[in-house]
């Protein structure tokens, strides 16, 4: 697994690549997270069950991604790839170069690959033009890519000019008993005072920026309140955006309907979430969208912008889908409290259902299929890299030709320098006496302690 | 779409594929079905130019860089002493004084208090005072690090002028930028001048020109295209018969690049139309509709 994200960065990447990867040791395999070196965590790491982790010396650059710089990784990453006996590379998020170049040299040294997109990007600025080149090079070359929804697929294999059969959609998954609906947790002085008819809270848990419909959020929510006296919002996260938000309670006199809670820890979103009753995502755009399938774990109603791949995410009766405008929202909005006010939802019924949907164990079992589908590909020869890579573009197409032969005369370079038989090969973690010892609890680290004093 | 076993495939292959990831599905997680891509949309918001209307459009380009031009040909004749400084100083100002009248008459918008006319005053009375000190400014600095400088800010200005109708900021200066090179690179050529009065009438030929000269440009364009087209046509009459005097080359290459972005560039645009490739679809970022026009949102 390689990726630009992981802990101790928090977010969905982060979060995926560490379930991912405990549920594939947990069906018996052996995997290594490669990353780069985040502040004082640097070199090798263990984490839970003997997960390993190669915290890479690099350069920082925009929102925790290294820059990319093309061959400089090579001779680490050919060494940690020999050392652990690796077989497939799976690199994970387009923005990250680190894990463009993973793949590049996996490529060059024969292993097999696998990429997963983990976002969505339109094809008409700068930015995307050239972030569609770059995936454009890493991807005319893979074995196999994972998309996290048909939509996100759909942009993928366009954005790429990939064999759709050659991509797969499995979704993102969650932890489902880490966001379990508590009854008890609404707030007694908000939800119980006022016996006549329940209050409601709606949950928005986004970071507050532009790309999430913070605008969106501005203008409806002093017309929801105008509506639903009984309404309340709370609101965690933050961003660029947060000034609007209360800049909007400050002129609609909004303070004791509006909360704000600041950016919220992972492990306590799900605190959060059993508090309300409606989750509002008011994104405008999104590959998957896992927030709504945590909140409608912990048993809330979700309405929800109809963008992206959201719509596949969770069926019809959990959710409530507006189009990306005020009056729609409103009137989505408008339809989950009167729903609220009957308890339609049934928490615990609804966090069952989800439980069902999305689980971790699927979604390693299903990337065990893509693993063993591409094990069994035949590595293609050197020439026929070329090609595929000289049908990037006119000009692009032949720096990449470029780049490939570079990156080919690098390895035998390497080879011929630091021959594959002078590197060490790391010895396996003992995941299965790991994994009794821990069963044993204390005892067995009494034991161990007892041996080193011998 | 648990993983595919035949015998899950055979029983359940007729239940039709939906695009959704809340179901396990008879289908492998690479299944590709006949709906893929069927909200792709390839050049749905393109718009078809005309020819003449291009050629008519592209008037605004050309009036801006006749302009630009027209400015750097007074200059030279300041410099050159064709013309003298007191006589520019009162075309100008009784050219503004009409142009004023114009724009005053033509919005129906009287000013009683000639809150305009006290600032305009003001700021003229200012550009005097400060013209001794403006003719010494950059009078260390060698002619071509000027002439440089120059060349860098007008293209800055003519990169970064507000081409449009500028109806979101009304009235006001458009583009602060633009206007700010413009007002920079007068202020390099000044410091060439002999006297004060040279510098003064620069300058104040320089906030007519760059300031006030695009509203009632934009003015006009909004009156009818006919105003417009007119005055382009009198822009580059002027500017070549400026450049008529100053060198017969300078007017050849100028009427060449007035038949160039006239004539030429718009075909162009259009002949490249079929190039374009504009690919919508689901994932594109959505844009929020918001009732009130004014909290338009920034990115």
């Amino acid at each position: 697994m390689v990726s630009d994200f992981f802990y101790p960065n928090m977010g969905g990447v982060e979060s995926h690549l560490f379930h991912l990867s405990q549920q594939l040791i947990r069906r018996g395999h052996k995997v290594i997270v490669v990353t780069h070196a985040y502040g004082n965590r640097a070199g090798v790491r263990y984490v839970t069950n003997g997960l390993k982790v190669y915290y890479l010396p690099a350069w920082v650059g925009y929102q925790q991604a290294t820059p990319p710089t093309f061959f400089s990784f090579f001779p680490i990453m050919r060494n940690i790839f020999v050392r652990e006996q690796i077989d497939v590379v799976h690199g994970h998020q387009a923005l990250s170069p680190l894990c463009h170049e993973a793949i590049f040299h996996a490529r060059t040294m024969g292993l097999r690959t696998c990429f997963t997109d983990h976002s969505l990007f339109g094809f008409n600025d700068l930015g995307n033009v050239v972030g569609n080149k770059v995936l454009k090079f890493t991807l005319s070359d893979i074995d196999h890519v994972i998309c996290v929804s048909h939509t996100s697929k759909e942009n993928t294999v366009l954005r790429a000019a990939l064999n759709p059969q050659d991509v797969s959609v499995i979704p993102n998954a969650i932890a489902a008993s880490q966001f379990a609906p508590d009854p008890g947790a609404p707030d007694p002085n908000w939800s119980g005072y006022w016996r006549m008819r329940a209050q409601v809270t709606i949950v928005v848990i986004s970071r507050l920026v532009y790309r999430k419909g913070i605008d969106l959020l501005v203008a409806i929510i002093p017309r929801v309140c105008a509506l639903h006296p009984k309404v309340r919002f709370l609101i965690g996260g933050d961003g660029a955006k947060r000034i609007d938000l209360e800049q909007m309670r400050e002129n609609c006199l909004l303070h004791d309907r509006v909360r704000f809670i600041g950016s919220v820890k992972h492990h306590d979103v799900r605190n959060v979430l059993v508090q309300g009753q409606i989750f509002l995502n008011t994104s405008l755009t999104e590959a998957f969208c896992i927030a709504v399938v945590e909140a409608a774990s912990c048993g809330l109603a979700i309405v929800s912008t109809r963008v992206g791949g959201v719509p596949e995410v969770l069926p019809p009766h959990m959710i409530y889908f507006a189009q990306p405008e005020e009056d729609d929202l409103v009137r989505a909005v408008d339809q989950a409290i009167q729903a609220a006010y009957l308890k339609k939802v049934l928490p615990t019924r609804q966090h069952a259902e989800v439980k069902q949907m999305y689980s971790w164990a699927n979604v390693a079992e299903r990337t065990e299929i893509v693993y063993d589908r591409i094990t069994q590909i035949h590595t293609p020869p050197f020439i026929e890299r070329l090609r595929r890579y000289y049908g990037c573009g006119l000009w692009a197409g032949k720096v990449f030709c470029i780049m490939a032969a570079l990156d080919l005369l690098f390895l035998l370079l390497l080879d011929w320098w630091l021959p594959r038989e002078t590197v060490e090969i790391a010895p396996n973690f003992p995941t299965r006496k790991y994994k009794q010892a821990s069963e044993r609890g204390d005892h067995g680290r009494t034991e161990q302690r007892v041996v080193v004093a011998i | 779409m648990a993983p595919p076993s035949d015998a899950t495939t055979a029983t359940a292959a007729k239940a039709v594929f939906r695009k959704v990831l809340y179901m396990k599905q008879a289908y492998p997680d690479n299944y590709v079905d006949t709906t893929f891509l069927e909200h792709f949309q390839q050049n749905a918001t393109i718009r078809v130019h005309d020819y003449w209307t291009t050629v008519q459009d592209s008037g605004v380009i050309l009036q801006h860089g006749t302009s630009i031009l027209v400015f750097v040909a007074l200059f030279i004749f300041l410099y050159t002493d064709q013309v003298s400084a007191l006589r520019l100083i009162w075309s100008g100002a009784l050219l503004t004084a009409a142009g004023y009248v114009f724009w005053d008459v033509g919005m129906r918008k009287l000013d009683p208090s000639f809150s305009y006319a006290r600032t305009a005053l003001f700021i003229f009375a200012m550009l005097l005072g400060l013209s001794p000190i403006l003719m010494t400014l950059t009078k260390d600095t060698s002619s071509d690090t000027i002439w440089a400088m120059t060349v860098v800010m007008f293209l800055a200005n003519a990169s970064m002028h507000d081409y449009g109708l500028g109806e979101r900021a009304g009235i006001q200066f458009s583009g602060t930028m633009s206007t700010n090179a413009a007002i920079f690179a007068s202020v390099l050529l000044a410091s060439r001048l002999p006297t004060s009065t040279h510098v003064f009438a620069l300058m104040s030929v320089a906030v007519e020109w760059f300031a006030l000269f695009p509203i009632l440009r934009r003015h006009l364009r909004r009156l009818s295209s006919h105003h417009s087209i007119a005055l382009t046509c009198l822009l580059a009459i002027v500017c070549t018969a400026m450049y008529y005097y100053i060198s017969i080359t300078l007017m050849l290459i100028y009427v060449a690049a007035c038949i160039f972005v006239t004539f030429v560039c718009p075909w162009w645009l259009i002949s490249i139309q079929k190039y374009k490739n504009e690919i919508h679809g689901p994932w594109d970022e959505a844009r929020p509709k918001l009732q009130r026009q004014s909290a338009m949102p920034s990115h």
